[in-house]
């Protein structure tokens, strides 16, 4: 295995960073393999295989932190870019006010590997390209019954590929990890006269190919597809105004990565991404402010078995935990890394994550989802409502950097009339602030479901594999307006 | 021991490694890059950064079928266990219906260098020049900043079975900078060159800063979902309407993502507005000389006094659409390489006055689609936003969002700048060099609900 080969590499890194001054040292083998392949309109593209291995470098020299990477894997090249790093570091002191200090998080020496089934290793091109030829087949076939609705732009890409890190850090942490993961990806545009409707389908989980299976995949994209033809052929215009809104897991899942995880980021707290992602509407002194109802709760799980975010032990080599980060509405935990909670006296939680050899930890949401609740079913939740929406899946949504004022557009979309759904409704927009959406929540169901999401952080960007999730969440007396 | 090997070493044993295998065409690619940043946040460095890499793209094709890999290990041994598993797993693959041959006759790429070398080893300039943006924002007003600069060489050697081989190398220097007075109140500036000496730190860092100082005390839209004339600074301009590049991909006109399908030869915009791909030229900021197929790369008119006149093909698109490569591969989605948008004859003073009622945006963020097939979108202004009455700037807002589709926007430009700024961060991918550009009617709505007072 490639990463045993080069792990000496990294332990070699980090002594000699230590040699060169540096208070801290951190490295990092990382990389990984993987099969993908690509379905355009039902026609294969060329299979895709990527094999791409790194090492990276971090430390801390007089309070300022410096950063390298390289795929160049030979003793002497990991030396000079050990060198370069320390060198760079040491250059920047001068310009650093806020000393960097990366605390005494408690260390970890773990070997983790997640388990598959189907190994994703080495996944057969041709077995992954049968697969999507199936599911496209079956959404064409949908065309046959949908009342003049065609489906003629189908995007699908499914990809298989294993994760693999060493990291190692100057306070004794020692991590090994393999996660293997299924990833799909889809773009569905539907027509009817010269009407459109298009879907965005992510799913992802770590595990084998059986993911496939257990996620019923084909039953997925089709069910998708058959929305599509019924939001053009049935959907009616959507009510306006303030009412009581249901928000399906899909929706409660974005909301709480959006608007609850994002600014609870401690990092975005503190400045530290303030050019790029943003900063946040809270202060490092909003612990206990209440921003929510007292049904408001919202978690942060880096430890659910198969989820896309999955990472028992982050990148900077601490253990990480369920993060309780809304709880009754009040905010009770930030995402914190080795040096956030080193300078906010508080103890780390272990939510730094890198993309890539290539990339530095940075915090980063795991599985954020909304706790589920009391109501045993959807339409236990739904009699609830005597006139509103049930916003099933979105489209474009969007929030600002602050994380305060937020937009998300219904696909799949219901009006409820006395505590049923009725007819289909075109394109609800629920365009909110941060206080409002969570001030507002009534109640929750019992079902917890994930949706498989890359979010964008960082700078150089970071797409990072994660899960967003919950319940059927009510809200009552907010505002929708009608799109088009 | 390992052998490395450099990049055309690396190239020649790779088609060599494929040829003996049997394949009827091969293409190695190295790109090898050299980045150094310096991100900084409440005006002190949080971190600075070198990474070097070299990666390999692998094409091979046989009896019709095709295989793409890329690779990170330069290693002769493990390159061509590569692309012996790529050659086993494309001959286990069916026939591909959009294979496309490569051309017979191969192309020798030797342009003269023509980076700037000093950004090959920049990270001596990286200090200065960070110290230099965050004076001019503070003394332009602001309390804190925060920002990254990165400059960085890359450069891409070919070589294919065919006979093409060649190199090029580009360079550039991004700086992008926010400054702070209140968490409402904030500016934003980029300066962003191919060379040292067309780079402005200062001018980005008193831009920010100045824009960081008027929107103190920023206030809320009055109403709801009213259309606006819009003044989009280059930085706006070239993340919504700079879009049409993309969206003039082949494959996304056939994957139904993007809104220019059956537009071929159709006004799509006002006729004001001109949009060019341009592979290399003065000034750009990812510059090629041949694209990933070994087709040497072009000026591409997209739109042309509002006409769409061309889609961006690479070999594969091309045949399918009846066209010719515009040098744009992608070796399986073609895409922009710099994008320049015309200039008008305006001023920016000028146009501010033409605008009755209106909004000047200078920077936005986190735009996303509704729909690609119809180009509907929102994004969400932020920094500098202003309100403009009767051709005067009146007062600087906060909270808002644009709704509109890319179309309407095109077809709605009234007036460009004559002056012209290249823009790359983080939410303009292509580079792009673009004016100021005024539009009529967007729609701009705000949330619904209260906001917690923000502090500092």
């Amino acid at each position: 295995m490639l990463l045993e080969e080069y792990k000496d590499l990294a332990d070699y890194c980090v002594a000699e960073a230590r040699r060169l001054g540096a208070e801290y040292a951190e490295a990092r083998v990382h990389g990984g393999k993987g099969t993908g392949f690509l379905l355009k309109n039902g026609e294969p593209q060329p299979s895709m295989i990527d094999d791409s291995f790194g090492i990276a470098a971090r430390v801390i020299v007089g309070g300022a932190m410096g950063f390298g990477a390289t795929n160049l894997l030979s003793r002497q090249k990991v030396k000079d870019l050990t060198v370069t790093t320390v060198k760079m570091a040491k250059s920047s002191a001068p310009l650093v006010k806020e000393r960097i200090t990366m605390g005494d998080s408690k260390t970890a020496t773990r070997k983790l590997r997640v388990a598959e089934k189907e190994p994703v290793e080495g996944a057969d091109p041709n077995w992954l390209k049968s697969l999507l030829l199936e599911i496209d087949r079956s959404v064409v076939k949908l065309e046959a019954e949908a009342g003049g609705v065609r489906i003629p732009n189908r995007i699908m890409v499914a990809s298989a590929g294993v994760e693999e890190k060493y990291v190692v850090t100057s306070d004794g942490s020692k991590v090994e990890s393999r996660v293997p993961r299924f990833h799909y990806f889809g773009i569905l545009t539907a027509l009817k006269g010269g009407e459109a409707a298009q879907r965005m389908i992510q799913q992802g989980e770590t595990g084998g190919l059986e993911i496939v299976k257990r996620i019923r995949l084909l039953e997925l994209v089709q069910e998708e597809a058959q929305t599509l033809v019924e939001v053009l052929g049935e959907a009616e215009k959507s009510p306006t105004g303030i009412m009581d809104v249901v928000l399906s897991p899909e929706l409660s899942g974005i909301a709480a990565h959006e608007s609850v995880g994002h600014p609870q980021e401690a990092d975005r707290i503190l400045g530290r991404e303030g050019a790029q992602a943003g900063e946040s509407y809270l202060s490092k002194d909003s612990l206990g402010m209440k921003v929510g109802s007292e049904e408001a709760y919202v978690s942060d799980d880096p430890t659910l078995a198969h989820s896309n975010g999955y990472c028992p032990v982050d990148d900077e080599g601490v253990v990480s935990k369920k993060r309780q980060l809304l709880v009754g509405g009040k905010i009770t935990e930030f995402l914190q890394n080795r040096s956030t909670s080193s300078l906010l006296g508080v103890k780390n939680n272990g939510s730094s994550r890198s993309a890539g050899f290539d990339r530095e930890p940075i915090i980063r949401m795991s599985n954020t989802f909304v706790e589920p609740g009391d109501y045993a079913t959807t339409e236990e939740l739904i009699k609830e409502v005597r006139d509103g929406i049930y916003l099933k899946s979105f489209t474009e949504w969007n929030i600002d950097d602050k994380r305060l004022n937020q937009r998300y557009t219904g696909l799949e979309a219901y009006r409820i009339k006395d505590g049923e759904t009725t007819a289909l409704v075109r394109a609800p927009v629920l365009e909110i602030t941060t206080p409002a959406l969570w001030g507002s929540v009534k109640g929750r169901s019992k079902r917890l479901e994930f949706e498989a999401a890359n979010c964008g952080k960082g700078d150089p960007m970071q797409g990072i594999p994660v899960w967003t999730g919950g319940p059927d969440t009510l809200l009552a007396g907010v505002r929708i307006v009608g799109g088009s | 021991m390992a052998t490395m090997m450099g990049p055309d070493e690396s190239n020649k044993f790779g088609v060599g490694v494929a040829k003996r295998l049997g394949a009827d065409e091969a293409i190695l690619m190295t790109g090898i890059s050299n980045e150094r940043m310096a991100r900084f946040a409440n005006s002190s460095v949080t971190v600075t950064k070198n990474v070097k890499e070299s990666g390999q793209v692998v094409y091979l094709a046989k009896g019709g079928r095709r295989i793409i890999g890329s690779s990170s290990n330069p290693e002769r041994a493990s390159l061509e266990r590569f692309i012996e598993l790529l050659y086993k797993s494309m001959m286990s693959l069916p026939k591909d219906e959009g294979y496309v041959p490569l051309p017979k006759t191969g192309h020798t790429y030797r342009p003269k260098p023509s980076h700037d070398k000093k950004l090959e080893s920049a990270e001596g300039l990286l200090a200065d020049f960070v110290e230099e943006a965050i004076g001019a924002a503070e003394s332009a007003g602001a309390r804190r900043t925060a920002g990254s600069l990165e400059a960085g060489v890359i450069s891409h050697h070919m070589m294919s079975s065919t006979g093409t081989f060649g190199s090029d190398t580009s360079a550039s220097i991004l700086l992008n900078i926010r400054a702070f007075t209140d968490k409402d109140a904030s500016g934003h500036g980029l300066s962003c060159s191919s060379t040292v000496r067309g780079f402005h730190p200062a001018v980005a860092g008193e831009r920010a800063g100045a824009h960081s100082k008027m929107m103190r005390n920023a206030r809320q839209l009055d109403g709801e979902g009213k259309t606006y004339s819009v003044l989009m600074s280059p930085t706006v301009a070239s993340n919504l309407l700079g879009m049409v590049g993309e969206f003039a991909s082949a494959f996304s006109v056939e994957a139904g993502t993007s809104y220019l399908v059956d537009k071929m030869g159709k006004r799509v915009a006002s006729e004001a507005f001109e949009l060019t791909d341009v592979g290399k030229g003065d000034g750009c900021l990812s510059a090629r000389t041949f694209d990933d197929e070994g087709q040497p790369t072009q000026r591409t008119k997209v739109v042309e006094s509002g006409v769409l006149k061309s889609y961006l093909h690479n070999l594969s698109t091309a045949k399918r659409f009846k066209a010719k490569s515009t040098g744009n591969a992608g070796l399986i989605e073609p895409g922009p390489w710099n994008m320049e948008i015309g200039a008008g004859d305006s001023t920016y003073e000028e146009m501010v006055k033409e605008i009755k009622h209106g909004l000047v945006l200078t920077s936005n963020w986190y735009t996303r689609f509704k729909n690609y097939r119809t180009g509907e979108f929102s994004t969400v202004p932020r920094d500098g936003i202003y309100l403009v009455e009767s051709g005067e700037v009146k007062a600087p807002i906060k909270g808002i969002r644009v709704s509109d589709s890319v179309e309407r926007m095109t077809s709605s430009i009234r007036l460009l700048s004559k002056e012209r700024e290249w823009v790359q961060w983080w939410e303009v991918d292509t580079p792009t060099l673009c004016p100021w550009v005024l539009v009529d009617g967007a729609t701009v709505t705000k949330a619904y609900g209260e906001s917690p007072p923000q502090g500092s």
